[in-house]
């Protein structure tokens, strides 16, 4: 094989001359001429075509490589989404392991309610007894389990849904896209607060019906890459191919939305942050004795005047976390749109 | 422009059908049997069993569906399965509330989500607009009940410029009932002021990259009266259009600053109906709020075509 970089996706030194086309690429013609001949001829030109197309992949891959380096540089330079990401992380951490940092969050001490910010307690005490300071750092576990979770199921469902409708338009565009339309006929909390009084409580079923509520956008947004992808030259490509739709989608034109879908899973994730939080202040999310930060708003704010810090750190450590996940999204949204 | 109105109209008809439907099939469908789920675990399978016979459960769904939205129409909306009253005055009551805090929060948002949006515009990529910008999508992003006590501790807890409670004492004329409601009222202009402040920023940058306005600048037009009578226009179109697309986070917020402030309107109805199971309620309420909702939408696509030559031609 000579060493020329000649590849499918792209036209070889030789063939820039000027009026030559693709279809006039002499090894083109050799390789078609070749493929009407013998059997042993075919398979050699097929062998050699393989590797050209792993040539082809290895460049591709290269480049994309080099393009994800570039984009991870300027996230970094990015100060909106370092600051974001430092405040996600660290109640990320916290999620993870404040039950070996902290004292008990759920540990309860009648003698020494509604204390101020102290020594022995850095955010004062509750109702109960219990210090702030684990509840606060404790309670960033539910919410980042339930709007990653969320977040993600969106994704899936509205991924796979707006992949078929760009994919396939027409009649199966306009059914899918009405039906899942009747998803917003309700303002989203009013929707999920029917569901979740009807359907019980619990972790799966808030997880889902976030998930389900967000499809219906995350689906529109997908549809309208693929849309805006499904015309382009190597759709085509693959399809003149011969692979099948499902090949062309996931292979395809899911690499090529991958930008797309990141910014779309960084918002819906703030939103998710939103909602289900809003869910515990309102009642519909989990059951004390949980720290989780709405629910103890939603049951600590009748000591607002006489314990403040009861509320007012739980609120302070919700809205830093879904203000960092916005900063993330905005970063994220800067950097990619450039 | 009429037949867009029509149009729009008539497509509300089978949405309209289709929120019913959910509504119905979440609220009777899903927790089976409704007999069984007024009375709880305790009681025995024949009071279930006449209850059921009663309150008509047992009829076949379709039938169900059918009487219960032929019964909305005509105004007959049953009674609360708790508290034992008509659910028409109960929810249209806790409506009026609803739209007293819902209007007198649009009146805050709209001129402040102006002014600092054309002020961010005016000042473009300055210390200001990157202030404005970023503090003001933080109080959208911010979940109003956050916002909300944290504004109640400062204001009336902590400064006592404002009272704690949304209802002002009975018998209070309607603008004591303004100043109990200033409170609420701001968590919900925070929820919308990040995206309506960007659209009129968005406008005011546009409009002064237009000739016209250099023009009026270099003819020596005062700068105030560019402002006024330029940018302030221009900045406010685009602003317009989109109060409408954002009713559907107003009624959210509502839920959530109703609950948090403990006023009687219909988010708080309606949370509540949910807790208790009483059905009825939870129906009509959900439902009034999904024709609203519908209607402000099709009012603000009709801002929209009237702004918009090019919409209003093509439909």
């Amino acid at each position: 094989m000579s060493d020329e970089p000649r590849s499918p996706l792209g036209p070889g030194p030789d063939l820039q001359t000027e009026g030559m086309e693709l279809g006039a690429d002499p090894e083109m013609l050799e390789l078609q001429a070749d493929a009407a001949t013998t059997g042993e001829d075919h398979e050699l030109s097929a062998e050699s075509r393989k590797q050209q197309e792993t040539k082809a992949d290895a460049a591709a891959a290269l480049e994309q490589k080099r393009q994800r380096r570039y984009l991870i540089k300027a996230l970094l330079r990015s100060p909106t989404f370092m600051i974001g990401l430092v405040v996600v992380l660290f109640w990320v951490f916290m999620a993870a392991f404040s039950m070996y940092l902290t004292q008990s969050p759920t540990a309860q001490n009648a003698s020494a309610s509604l204390q101020g910010p102290s020594a022995a307690h850095w955010f004062g005490t509750d109702d109960l007894g219990r210090d702030v300071f684990a509840r606060t750092m404790a309670g960033a576990r539910s919410v980042l389990i339930i709007a990653p979770l969320a977040t993600v199921l969106a994704l899936l469902w509205g991924g796979i849904i707006g992949l078929i409708a760009g994919f396939y338009r027409g009649v199966t565009d306009e059914i899918i896209m009405r039906g899942i339309d009747v998803l917003l006929a309700l303002p989203i909390i009013i929707t999920s607060i029917l569901i979740l009084s009807l359907l019980g409580k619990g972790t799966a079923i808030i997880i889902i019906a976030i998930g389900a509520l967000f499809t219906p956008v995350v689906s529109r947004t997908v549809r309208a890459a693929v849309i805006g992808e499904r015309e382009r030259e190597y759709v085509m490509a693959a399809r003149l191919r011969g692979e099948r739709s499902g090949f062309v989608m996931a292979r395809e034109i899911l690499p090529n939305i991958t930008q797309p879908i990141i910014v779309e899973g960084t918002i819906r994730l703030g939103y998710a942050v939103f909602t289900a939080a809003t869910l515990s202040f309102l009642g519909f999310g989990l059951a004390p004795p949980s720290p989780d930060w709405g629910l103890t708003i939603a049951n600590e704010r009748i000591f607002l005047q006489i314990a403040p810090w009861t509320v007012l750190f739980p609120a302070a450590a919700l809205a830093s976390l879904v203000v960092g996940v916005n900063l993330i999204t905005d970063g994220l949204g800067r950097v990619f749109s450039r | 422009m009429l037949r867009l109105i029509g149009r729009r109209l008539l497509l509300m008809v089978p949405t309209l059908i289709l929120a019913s439907l959910l509504i119905f099939a979440l609220a009777e469908v899903l927790p089976g049997d409704v007999g069984r789920s007024i009375l709880g675990p305790y009681a025995t399978q024949e009071q279930v069993q006449l209850l059921n016979e009663k309150l008509g459960a047992d009829r076949p769904l379709v039938v169900r569906y059918a009487s219960w939205a032929g019964n909305f129409v005509t105004g007959d909306w049953g009674e609360s399965a708790l508290q034992k009253v008509p659910v028409r005055p109960l929810v249209l009551k806790a409506f009026g509330n609803s739209l007293i805090l819902a209007g007198f929060a649009l009146v805050l948002i709209v001129p402040t989500s102006i002014v600092l949006g054309m002020f961010s515009g005016l000042r473009r990529d300055s210390v200001l607009d990157r202030t404005i910008t970023v503090s003001t999508l933080s109080m959208t992003v911010i979940p109003e009940f956050v916002s909300g006590v944290v504004l109640l501790y400062v204001f009336a807890v902590w400064l006592k410029w404002l009272p704690v409670s949304a209802l002002p004492p009975d018998g209070s004329n309607f603008l004591d009932r303004l100043y109990y409601l200033i409170l609420p009222a701001i968590p919900l202009m925070f929820l919308e002021l990040g995206y309506i402040s960007r659209m009129a920023r968005v406008g005011t940058v546009q409009v002064l990259s237009m000739p016209y306005i250099r023009t009026a600048v270099l003819k020596g037009v005062p700068r105030s009266r560019v402002i006024f009578g330029h940018v302030l226009r221009n900045a406010m179109v685009p602003t317009v259009t989109v109060i409408g697309s954002q009713v559907g986070w107003l009624i959210g917020g509502l839920v959530v600053v109703e609950t948090l402030f403990v006023y009687p309107g219909v988010g708080k109805l309606m949370v509540d109906a949910a807790k208790t199971h009483d059905v009825p309620v939870l129906e009509a309420s959900v439902l009034m709020v999904a024709i609203v909702y519908m209607l402000a939408n099709l009012v603000a696509d009709i801002i929209v075509a009237l702004l918009n030559p090019r919409i209003r031609m093509g439909g």
